[in-house]
């Protein structure tokens, strides 16, 4: 800290000022570039329909309207996608976590006979990789097809994950272990009440990157499930991408008073307040964590 | 632990008895495994056993189930090879993969590493924590968001081409031109991953001693020499090792991104393995072939992995798993 002072004490020649100057310019227009197709997005899923169709929607909406919107989440399919997604989230984090937290423990204790050959397991898994359509044969095989456990069963152990937890188990002092041992306390009990609670962070870590990997796949989505009661966010926001045309135009047929419902509705409009709805719980999210991602990259990547 | 008092050879014989005494004073530790082996064998490794598909002629109604159909129907030995490797979407696909990765490695891996130079010559706390945390959001959106958000910026009637045809300029769709398309996908890569690499470098940065940088200062380095000669050095190992791992993961990545954003008028610039794998194999239903192309691609992944991984073991010390 008092070396910092130091630096800071000495006044600024040019090439920091012209450095602080630059690193502004071209941060804040990357930080626009990251902002500004959001704003556009959600203000052109909230605005007037004409003024879309006029291309006069730039970053903030125009006669602001919420008929898009509430067309986009009665209409549409939203909320049942929204609750396939929140069923494969939660239940596929957990499952996940338990995997993970079960699978880490022993291969982090450096007493563990085994824990080579178990690892070794856990890697060529990592690197071998049986292809996209055996493993579709596996999961027809054992009758999940069109199931949410279709969708759980890819990330149920992401190897990756569980070796950051075991990393992080081996750094904890071994004192703390011994000592529940000689406390008669049993293998899972010192996961339990003693090595979990002293891991909070990193298991909020992984948790979260096990959630955002359920929440943001299209992937297993689109390959083991078919029928549209199954369909997920992603899919069903792929699905309005593409097909938001042919939706507005099937309303202006069936709905008696489709004219008057659907000033508002245009292929435009809808596509972009239907992502909006999916930007917006991110963001609100975000904030919250933003800390545990960030941890989860440096214990991540740069592992030593 | 106490392995000094031990004798430096023992007996299998003995190391098996020492092994059932450990399994016996710790049965839990063994009953934990349990769990992540059940779902590893089901879903890593059972799929292994399907790669035989690669060398069978296929029939999915052969056997009682379609993994049980694998062993039921007959040998081929190379012949979907054969005429995978003949057909010219193979190297369209293959081409492209190299293409498009290469493009991204080229154009987007220096981009992370300024950004985080820059990040750290902000000196206000604040803004520098803003600006991190807005460049890092779109690391969180899905590639259909991701879809989504620039098909409304660049469709037809997107802002982009609206500016475009009031500048009197021609309307392009961006996402149907075999000229863009690949810049298509690099640009959305790049506005994906920025933040997150960032972070990376960030990080290694933050790594260094700030003694370092005084002691350049005291040699009358100006800034740019210092993130010359003590920045750039010092994140140098964290530089090589995402590079290695990004030449390594070359034929492993871009696939959701490019099976959401291409449509049939751009396969011949945008058609990846990956995304042939699949559309052999779950659009043509021709499973053997497509198996067969998985793992093509499968092996020569292996081995730029594990190439990666042993020349970052050997220069940096450091392995990915």
């Amino acid at each position: 800290m008092s070396k910092k002072k130091n630096i800071n004490h000495i006044p600024l020649d040019t090439s920091e000022k012209a450095a602080e100057i630059i690193a502004y310019v071209v941060l804040g227009i990357l930080s626009l570039l990251a902002i500004l197709p959001c704003l556009h997005v959600v203000s052109k899923g909230l605005s007037d329909g004409n003024a879309v169709t006029a291309g006069a929607i730039y970053f903030w909406p125009v006669k602001p309207q919420l008929e898009t919107v509430n067309y986009v989440l009665t209409k549409s399919g939203f909320f049942n996608a929204l609750k396939n997604t929140l069923i494969i989230t939660v239940v596929g984090t957990a499952i996940s976590m338990l995997t993970t937290v079960t699978t880490a423990y022993p291969l982090s204790r450096a007493d563990f006979k085994g824990r080579g050959f178990i690892s070794l397991l856990y890697v060529i898994s990592m690197v071998f990789f049986g292809g996209i359509i055996p493993a579709y044969m596996v999961v027809r095989t054992i009758g999940i097809l069109d199931t949410y456990w279709a969708c759980i069963l890819p990330f149920a152990i992401v190897q990756f994950n569980m070796f950051i937890v075991k990393n992080y188990f081996e750094g904890l002092p071994d004192e703390v272990e011994e000592s529940a041992a000689i406390d008669g306390a049993n293998d899972l009990r010192t996961l339990i009440s003693i090595i979990l609670p002293m891991s909070i962070p990193v298991l909020a870590t992984v948790a979260l990157l096990y959630a955002i990997n359920y929440w943001n796949n299209y992937f297993h989505a689109m390959m083991y499930t078919s029928s549209s009661s199954m369909r997920t966010m992603q899919l069903y926001l792929y699905d309005i991408i593409n097909n938001a045309s042919a939706l507005a135009e099937s309303l202006y047929s069936t709905s008696h008073q489709g004219q008057n419902f659907a000033k508002n509705l245009t292929t435009e409009g809808m596509v972009a307040a239907a992502v909006s709805m999916s930007i917006i719980p991110i963001v609100l999210a975000y904030p919250f964590v933003q800390r545990y991602m960030i941890q989860g990259i440096t214990v991540g990547s740069v592992k030593g | 632990m106490n392995s000094s008092m031990k004798p430096k050879r023992i007996g299998i014989g003995q190391r098996i008895h020492l092994f059932f005494v450990y399994v016996k004073r710790h049965p839990l530790l063994y009953l934990m495994l349990i769990p992540g082996l059940f779902f590893l064998c089901i879903y890593k490794f059972w799929p292994l056993y399907g790669i035989q598909m690669a060398f069978r002629k296929y029939n999915l109604f052969a056997g009682s189930n379609p993994m049980d159909a694998i062993a039921k129907s007959p040998w081929v030995g190379w012949r979907n090879f054969e005429k995978l490797i003949a057909s010219s979407q193979f190297s369209i696909a293959v081409r492209n993969t190299l293409i498009i990765n290469g493009m991204k490695i080229l154009f987007l891996f220096p981009l992370p590493i300024i950004t985080a130079i820059l990040l750290n010559e902000i000196r206000k706390i604040g803004a520098k924590r803003f600006m991190q945390t807005v460049i890092y959001v779109p690391y969180f959106f899905s590639w259909v968001m991701i879809y989504g958000i620039f098909f409304s910026l660049l469709g037809n009637y997107g802002v982009v081409n609206n500016v475009i045809a009031a500048l009197g300029g021609p309307r392009t769709s961006f996402f149907t031109s075999l000229s863009w398309f690949r810049w298509l996908l690099v640009f959305t890569e790049g506005w994906r991953e920025i933040g997150y690499n960032t972070v990376i470098y960030m990080a290694a940065i933050a790594g260094i001693d700030t003694v370092l940088y005084e002691a350049a200062k005291v040699d009358g380095a100006n800034k740019w020499k210092q993130i010359w000669h003590v920045t750039i050095p010092g994140i140098l190992p964290t530089i090589v090792l995402l590079l290695i791992l990004k030449v390594g993961y070359i034929l492993d990545t871009g696939f959701e991104q490019v099976l959401i954003f291409y449509n049939p008028v751009v396969y011949d610039v945008g058609d990846i393995i990956q995304t042939y794998v699949y559309r052999l194999g779950i659009g043509k239903m021709d499973y053997a072939r497509s198996t067969a192309m998985g793992l093509f691609n499968s092996v020569v992944a292996f081995v730029l992995i594990v190439g990666a991984n042993t020349v970052s073991r050997k220069t940096l010390h450091r392995s990915i798993w």
